[in-house]
């Protein structure tokens, strides 16, 4: 058996879908979590504290979406307001909440349908800001949108520099460095060029396989990447537009779909601390790992069969002041999965 | 079994006939092809689950699988065979040697081998699917998209394709 870990993965709640859940997203400023399915739909579950302390999670409203394949992706702008779903029928759609004839939120409404991609859309992406969206596609591309007032959307840029299938995309954390992972086992770094047009500005080679997954760390000097080759790599900044491969995390025995970056333990004790990382895959195990500076990394929770038998699609920490130790999975059961981490 | 040794490796199993638990598995799935009339559900079903599967029972699962383009199975093209599947715990890998190094249906077959299996093994069952190693000039290239999931699943949700692949498990051409 492994040797004791320090901290454990305490499940909070079971949500579920019909169908293959293949995302999750949480909504950065109010107790919501997004989910979306091969079920078509996307479904909004609201989280609060009971008297007692404990977090109830129920579902608060499913969107059947009107996208005639699977969601594989949700992301919500930095505001809260705004959800983007990316769809196996190549769109994108943006959603908002309209307000009744009394001010109060009602339903969801697409506000905008993105098209344009040729095929699977695969990831959706919203810049810090919430001025930029980006969405990727079996197509190859990368495109690059303007958000502007009225839900109105301007391409400003389609990038054609991957040679697969792109899988994911992500935004860094506070500047405008778009990453992006593909089926051609790079990853790519893209910035504006004012004077110019998007372009790429860096190349990462490594992966020996499909990359699935990108999560920039919290302080933005890093970057982590999740592989079909089993292998989570970590990605130091050490120029403008330049990163070095400095660690790689082994382990997974099957692809690994999804990794997160999450800020840790929030009493800030450890200055070289870099925040915790939770990685998941076709093993269903939920790794977590505590990155330092050095920089190294040690596990510090493991999870078997997170989602029992099934693979695990997607794994996130919770963005919210106060809800760190918050984790979510969905899985191939169709499952979404709440877990706190805990000291042992 | 007889136990003689001028005979220690007993032949495959004739075409016509399937062995008993591939035969309780398809009824537990449920599959689309069978046609028989709905066995009664059998409590012990679930602790089927937990029963060891071999090769022979995973072979009696493709062996009729038809060839996309020829009216003959991949059991009778040699296309997939018994010691060609490797079940490891969980696990469950099948090579197949396509019949010619530049086979364009390739990924076909192997989808379809796979959707076969989806649909008959308990899904604890991990899934590797690949051509058997020097068989296929792009043998990296199919081997990887058999075996992405994400693009199995787009795959599934194309109906012209889905058409197809069930052709192949059926025989209908």
């Amino acid at each position: 058996m492994d040797e004791e870990l320090p901290y454990s993965l305490h499940n909070i709640a079971e949500l579920g879908h019909e169908d293959r859940a293949w995302h999750i997203a949480w909504n950065p400023t109010k107790p919501l979590l997004a989910s979306c399915s091969a079920d078509k739909s996307v479904k909004l579950f609201t989280y609060n504290h009971d008297g007692e302390g404990k977090l109830n999670f129920i579902l608060a409203t499913s969107i059947p979406t009107g996208h005639i394949k699977t969601v594989r992706a949700v992301a919500w702008s930095p505001s809260g307001q705004t959800l983007a779903t990316a769809s196996f029928d190549s769109n994108i759609g943006v959603w908002e909440q309209e307000l009744d004839d009394d001010g109060n939120p009602g339903e969801w409404e697409c506000a905008s349908l993105l098209e344009g991609h040729e095929t699977e859309c695969k990831s959706v992406a919203y810049s810090s800001t919430g001025t930029l969206l980006a969405s990727c596609s079996r197509d190859k591309t990368v495109w690059v949108w303007e958000v502007q007032p009225d839900s109105d959307f301007e391409c400003m840029g389609v990038l054609m520099e991957h040679t697969q299938d792109v899988k994911c995309v992500a935004w860094h954390p506070t500047e405008e460095i778009l990453a992006s992972g593909s089926y051609d086992d790079t990853i790519k770094l893209y910035v504006d060029d004012p004077q110019d047009d998007w372009y790429c500005c860096t190349t990462l080679t490594g992966h020996e396989s499909t990359v699935w997954s990108l999560s920039w760390s919290p302080n933005g000097k890093y970057l982590a990447s999740a592989s079909d080759d089993k292998t989570v790599r970590i990605w130091r900044r050490v120029s403008e537009h330049a990163f070095k491969c400095v660690l790689v995390l082994e382990g997974h025995e099957r692809s690994v779909y999804s990794v997160s970056w999450g800020v840790g333990k929030s009493d800030r004790e450890n200055e070289a601390s870099l925040g915790w990382i939770a990685s998941a895959g076709g093993d269903g195990v939920v790794r977590v790992w505590d990155l330092s500076v050095i920089p190294s990394a040690k596990l510090v929770a493991r999870l078997p069969a997170a989602h029992g038998v099934h693979d695990i699609n997607s794994v996130v920490w919770c963005p919210r002041n106060g809800y760190e130790d918050l984790l979510a999975t969905s899985g191939d059961d169709g499952m979404v999965k709440v877990w706190r981490i805990q000291e042992v | 079994m007889s136990g003689t040794v001028f005979n220690p490796n007993p032949t495959v199993f004739r075409s016509s006939s399937s062995s008993a638990s591939s035969r309780k598995l398809l009824a537990a799935k449920k599959s689309l092809w069978i046609n028989e009339s709905q066995p009664s559900f059998d409590q012990s079903m679930e602790d089927d689950e937990e029963e060891a599967i071999d090769q022979d029972e995973i072979f009696d699962l493709i062996r009729n699988i038809y060839d996309p383009e020829h009216p003959n199975t991949l059991e009778e093209l040699h296309v997939v065979s018994a010691p060609q599947i490797d079940i490891r715990e969980n696990r469950v890998k099948v090579e197949f040697t396509p019949t010619v190094p530049h086979c364009g249906m390739s990924t076909l077959i192997g989808l379809s081998i796979r959707v076969r299996l989806i649909r008959s093994l308990p899904t604890r069952f991990k899934l590797d699917i690949v051509v058997k190693p020097g068989s296929h000039q792009s043998e990296h290239a199919v081997n990887k998209q058999l075996n992405d999931k994400e693009r199995v699943a787009a795959a599934l949700e194309n109906p012209t394709l889905v058409k197809t692949v069930e052709d192949c498990l059926t025989g209908r051409a």
